[in-house]
This record gives structure tokens, C-alpha cells and sequence, in this order.
């Protein structure tokens, strides 16, 4: 952690549906260029928090400070323009939409959208959509070069791996600040996991980017992962780095139970 | 492991099967078609157009104008239901929007409830066709905004009711001429050309082709815009739009106002070209006739809708009445005792819309696409890459890294475990 500027910072953040208290009064703070991770078992929130966040849902109460201004209760293409940005936990691409159009959408606000420019394919139009698409291709190059050879294939037709790295390729186009990354690792193998490591640290070198992660995987956060923020049931139970969360009675608690009382 | 590569055999091979399904239908490997290619069969076609009014008769052209004024409102239509994807059944609102503004700015011959009769002289009709544009995406945005939260069958509902409410509106409220309309509207004559001879439809026709022409290359301009991305990234997943930046709501609204301000301008030719309106011309059948040629033609496909709108108008002020004829005329029919006697009385103009419907189903049965289909419309409809709401995706896709394949592991949410031998937590997942 070289600097200390807080650039995303969560006050006592919640939201309730119905009876149920999805997050609760969860807060802390995310470091410029850090790579923050949340775990906690299934259901702890960790989903909803991200939600929050990128406004899919608005917050009951508490607030979600991006770099000194507020951010709770905008729609998400508003939190996208503060430059946030984020993936799914299950993979969201547009399916029937070529590899290519993918990661164009991604840069949609960086291409004048006024009625004009598009209808009539003005010069500045022009010039926005070609570099919408040299960027694009960039993107594709960065996760390496049969990427770049299915541009014109269709989203649905690409592996598992390769619809995890076209997802954060679309994500990318906004050139955000802050990336948000649902289990990136979902459903991938040891090798496959350790790769996807190892491109979580270069994102954040190469765009010079801020990562919120959750993971599932212990062996995963606790290698990359600067700072950790354990959830359990929507409360935050623990916050450290991961050499603290690793030692904490509460976190291993949630994660294997509850030790049986000593007779 | 070697057991997860057995049991993935399965899924694995049923995506070979897609694959080489698609491969065969030719919706596969294809990405869609961009701007204006297939330009040369555009101008094949726009030359048939143009020496369309040398060679055939008044009826010809008079029959090719209304087919015009429906393929202006097919492809409005197509930009809300076929683009965006917003099932729209109250479109006939915009085209009554367009005839209402020229009525009722160019004047005519007003018959008044009390049987007395006024002439009233205003504006140009060219003036109006802007005005009758602007005013329509004007009711197309105001009918969209209340409706946007509503999705699938109530968006359908709440349209419909709009499209009937407004000719309503027209014919009640007291400055928009009552049940009879307005006659005898002017021309839109300009300098040396007169739209007014009947012997000579040509000028309407020609002015008919240029609208269509400009429509056709405004939708073509946003189907391939970041604009047409937008909405097709709206159809395939709201939410995934909206989280890369796309602003919902404007962007529903751009789809339901476009698609008005083509519906106005096809009202505002139409209006022109019959020189008079009353309110019962417009009313749900138009709504429906429009979405039946949209649906026949191939949703989001520009030559589709076209093709769909010729055909359907073709058959409505032609065939129709030929097989009226044809079936009345038959032996089989007119003979006393014959067992389709009851034929000689029924009319087909008035079983037009049961024919529609028919072919609504039979289009969405046998040929859901529509005839020239839009490639990507047609991978919706055949279910590729619509995963079930819900279910991760994980374990369905055969993974490769570096080239080299490997067994998909089944990660399911609830089976995720942490470190080396500790039991799974299988509490439900929330959110």
C-alpha cells in the first residue's frame, strides 16, 4: 500500500427485503489501488453488498462514498459513469451478441449517444466508434490472441473461460477505477484458478485499477488479496489482512462451525 | 476428476449437437449483417421503384401508396418490438396522432354536427409532416414514461389500451372535428408539382418512395449504431445493460419515441394522401395488422418487415377481394343445394382478421423467425445461449486454457467448500 487515499468507503451500509436483513450496518474502507476482497459463506451477503454498490438495488439505509461523493441510490449506468464497474457472479453476456459487440457495449458511454450523431453517423460519432472498436480489440488482446480470432463469434459459443474474460474485457471498456469481480474463479479448476490469479494482479497493475472481489475460495483471497472483510448474515465479523483473518476465531467459525462445548 | 469428465460427456455433447444444428440452419457462424450491406440489392430494388410508376396503371400506384404508408408503419413498429423488443399493441395511436396534426392544421371541408359545413384554409401540408413527426415521438415518449416499469404482457395491455383510448379522445373532444372527420383536406401541392390530379398518382407515389427510402436508411443507421447495440443489449439482459453503462430509461424511450415519430409520419402521408380522416378509421385491427406484418416479415430484419407489410397489404386490398369473388362465383358455392352454400354470404373482408390471427399462429408455430428472418432474432427464438434463469451456467461449458481442454468441475453455489477437508456449508444462497 503505497498511498492512503480512501476511494471507496461503505458507512454503516444496509438493506433489508422484507423480514430479512440481506446486509447489515456493514462498513469499511477501500484503498486506492488496493485489492479488496469480501468472503463469507453462502448467503452472507457478499452478492447483495456488490448490488448495492453498482445500484441493482438501493440501499435501506447507510452510504457508499465513491472517491469523496456519494453514490448510494444512483442507477447503475450513473455508478458506471463514476467509474465503477463490475462482473457476475454467473456470467452475463449478451449471448446473442457477437464476442466484438460485447466489449463495444462495455464502452457505450464513451460514444456520443445524442440522437444526431447517432442517426446520421456524424464525424464525431465516427471517430468515438472507431475508437470504440480499436480499444475493444485491444482488450481482446490483452486476454491474448484467440480472443482476438473469435471477435466475430457469438458470445454463446465460447467456453467457460473464455466468457469469463470477455466479461471483464466489457467491463474494462469504461476504463473504471474500481473493478468488482463476483467469483471469478467460480467453477474453474486449481490451474485455471491460479491463471485467473495471476490476471487479477495484472488488471490491477496494467489499468492501474482498485479490485472489490469476492471469493469463495480461501486459498485464493488469501494470496492476492490486500485487505479482507469476512461476512457472516450480512454483518461484517471481521476486517484484516489476510494473515489476521486467517487466525480469527470468529471467521473460522463461520466458515466450519461452531466447536463442540468441552465436556 | 476422470469421473467429472465421464459424466460431462453429456452436456458437452448436446452442445456439439446445437453447434451442428446451427451450422446447417446457417444462423451459427454468420455475425449480422452491418450497414448497408446488401446495398447493391437496395438499389436493385429502389430502381424497380423508381420506374414503377412508367409501366403500370392509376390503381397500380394508388394500391402502392398505402403499401408504402403500411411499410412506414411496419418498420416504426419494428424499432419498439423488433429492436427493443417492447411489445407495443397500441401503435395505431401514433399513426392517428400523424393524420390528426395534418387534418388539423391544413384545414378542409368540416362537417359540423348541426349539418352546417366550413371550409377553413391553413398550413401547408410540408410544414406539417415534421410538425405530425415531432408531435408523435412527442406522444410515443409520453406513453412511454409511465410505462416502462412494466414488462412483457402488462406493457402489452397498458399500449392497447392507449390505442384505443386516443381515438377516442379524438372523436369526443369538441376542436377535432366529432365522428365525421374532416373532408377534402388539400393537396400538398409545391411550386409546378400538383398532388391533386387523380389521374396522375405519381407525384403521391414518388413522395410515398422518398419517405420509405429515408425511413429505411434512419433505422438502417440505428440498428448498426451504439444506439441499436444498446437496445439489443436490453433485450438480452436488462441488467448486465444497465451495469456497462446503459441508461434504461432513455433508451427505451429513444425506441418507443422513434417509433412513434415513423407511425406519425406514415398518418401524416396517409392523412394527406386520402384527403380526409374520421376517428373510426383508426382503431385495434390496425394495431394488429401492423404487428401481423412485422411478425410474418421477421422481427428486427428491415427487408423482413418490408417484405411482411407488401404482403399483407397485397393481400388485404387485392386478394382479398379476388377470393371474395372467386368463392362466391364458384359452382360449388351458387348451386342450391351444394354443402358450401353458406358461403355465398360471407363476405372475407369482414373474416380479415381472423385470417390475420391465423397467420399470426401459424407464424409463431411453424416459422416464429418470420420469412426473412434477422439472424440474431432467429438464435433467441431457436433458445441458444438462454440459460434458465437462475442456474449458474457453470459445469454446461466444456473449459479450455492455453488451448489445452479440461474437464469442466462442477462447482455448484451450494457444494463450494473451503480448504482440504472440510465439510461443505450448504446454506441457501439469498441474494
Amino acid at each position: 500500500m503505497t498511498t492512503s487515499t480512501v476511494l471507496l468507503r461503505l458507512t454503516g451500509l444496509t438493506k433489508t427485503f422484507g423480514g430479512l436483513t440481506a446486509v447489515d450496518n456493514v462498513t469499511f474502507d477501500v484503498q486506492q489501488g488496493q485489492i479488496y476482497s469480501i468472503i463469507g459463506p453462502n448467503g452472507a451477503g457478499k452478492t447483495t453488498v456488490f448490488n448495492l454498490i453498482t445500484g441493482i438495488y438501493k440501499p435501506t439505509a447507510g452510504d457508499i462514498v465513491l472517491g469523496g461523493q456519494s453514490i448510494a441510490g444512483l442507477t447503475p449506468d450513473r455508478v458506471l459513469r463514476r467509474g465503477i464497474t463490475r462482473t457476475f457472479q454467473n456470467i452475463r453476456l449478451f449471448n446473442n451478441m457477437t464476442v466484438l459487440e460485447n466489449v463495444l457495449v462495455g464502452q457505450h458511454t464513451r460514444i456520443p449517444g445524442d440522437l444526431p450523431s447517432v442517426l446520421l453517423h456524424l464525424p464525431n460519432y465516427r471517430r468515438a466508434d472507431s475508437r470504440a472498436h480499436a480499444r475493444a480489440l485491444e482488450l481482446l488482446r490483452f486476454f491474448g490472441p484467440a480472443l482476438v480470432a473469435r471477435k466475430d463469434d457469438y458470445a454463446a459459443n465460447l467456453s467457460y473461460a473464455d466468457r469469463r474474460r470477455v466479461e471483464i474485457a466489457r467491463a474494462l471498456g469504461s476504463t473504471p477505477k474500481l473493478l468488482l469481480l463476483d467469483e471469478p474463479t467460480a467453477g474453474m479448476n486449481d490451474p485455471e484458478t491460479a491463471e485467473a490469479i495471476g490476471y487479477i494482479r495484472t488488471l490491477r497493475n496494467e489499468f492501474d485499477l482498485t479490485i472489490l472481489l469476492i471469493e469463495h475460495k480461501l486459498q485464493v483471497t488469501m494470496g492476492i488479496s490486500d485487505q479482507i472483510c469476512v461476512l457472516d448474515y450480512g454483518k461484517k465479523i471481521a476486517e484484516g489482512v489476510p494473515a489476521e483473518i486467517q487466525r480469527n476465531e470468529l471467521v473460522i467459525e463461520a466458515y466450519l462451525g461452531r466447536k463442540a462445548p468441552v465436556e | 476428476m476422470s469421473t467429472q469428465t465421464q459424466n460431462l460427456r453429456g452436456p458437452s455433447s448436446i452442445m456439439g449437437t446445437v453447434r451442428e444444428r446451427l451450422d446447417k440452419t446457417q444462423i451459427g457462424g454468420r455475425p449480422p449483417s452491418y450497414y448497408l450491406s446488401g446495398w447493391r440489392l437496395g438499389v436493385f430494388f429502389l430502381a424497380l421503384a423508381l420506374l414503377f410508376p412508367l409501366v403500370t396503371d392509376q390503381t397500380l400506384q394508388v394500391t402502392a401508396i398505402s403499401v408504402g404508408v403500411y411499410v412506414l408503419l411496419a418498420l416504426g413498429l419494428n424499432i419498439v418490438v423488433g429492436y427493443a423488443g417492447l411489445l407495443d399493441l397500441g401503435y395505431v395511436a401514433f399513426f392517428v396522432v400523424g393524420s390528426y396534426t395534418v387534418a388539423v392544421f391544413t384545414g378542409g371541408i368540416l362537417q359540423r354536427s348541426d349539418g352546417t359545413v366550413a371550409e377553413i384554409r391553413q398550413f401547408p401540408f410540408w410544414y406539417l409532416l415534421p410538425l405530425a413527426a415531432l408531435l408523435a415521438g412527442l406522444f410515443g415518449v409520453l406513453l412511454g414514461a409511465p410505462t416502462l416499469r412494466l414488462r412483457g404482457d402488462y406493457l402489452a395491455i397498458v399500449t392497447l389500451g392507449f390505442g384505443q383510448i386516443l381515438p377516442i379522445v379524438f372523436q369526443n373532444v369538441p376542436w377535432f372535428f366529432g365522428q365525421l372527420g374532416m373532408s377534402a383536406l388539400p393537396p400538398p401541392d409545391i411550386g409546378p408539382i400538383s398532388f391533386s390530379d387523380t389521374g396522375n398518382r405519381a407525384p403521391f407515389y414518388y413522395l410515398t418512395l422518398l419517405l420509405v427510402v429515408l425511413v429505411i436508411l434512419a433505422v438502417s443507421s440505428l440498428r448498426d449504431s451504439s444506439l441499436g447495440r444498446a437496445w439489443v443489449a436490453i433485450r438480452e439482459d436488462e441488467t448486465a445493460a444497465a451495469a456497462s453503462g446503459i441508461n434504461l430509461v432513455r433508451t427505451k424511450l429513444l425506441a418507443f419515441g422513434l417509433g412513434a415519430v415513423t407511425g406519425g409520419i406514415g398518418g401524416a402521408l396517409n392523412a394527406s394522401f386520402l384527403g380526409a380522416i374520421a376517428p373510426t378509421d383508426f382503431n385495434f385491427g390496425i394495431s394488429i395488422t401492423i404487428l401481423v406484418m412485422i411478425v410474418l416479415g421477421g422481427l428486427g430484419s428491415i427487408p423482413g418487415v418490408i417484405i411482411g407489410a407488401m404482403l399483407l397489404r397485397f393481400f388485404d386490398v387485392y386478394l382479398l377481394g379476388k377470393i371474395n369473388d372467386t368463392v362466391h362465383s364458384s359452382p360449388l358455392v351458387t348451386g342450391d343445394g351444394s354443402p358450401l352454400h353458406f358461403l355465398a354470404t360471407l363476405d372475407f373482408n369482414t373474416a380479415k382478421y381472423l385470417i390475420y390471427g391465423l397467420i399470426l399462429m401459424a407464424m409463431i408455430l411453424l416459422r416464429p423467425q418470420g420469412l426473412i428472418p434477422n439472424i440474431r432474432r432467429q438464435r433467441e427464438l431457436a433458445g441458444i445461449g438462454a440459460a434458465p434463469e437462475g442456474v449458474s451456467a457453470v459445469g454446461l461449458f466444456e473449459q479450455e486454457v492455453a488451448g489445452e481442454e479440461l474437464a469442466a468441475v462442477d462447482v455448484g453455489e451450494q457444494t463450494e467448500y473451503v480448504g482440504e477437508g472440510s465439510e461443505a456449508l450448504g446454506r441457501e444462497d439469498h441474494v
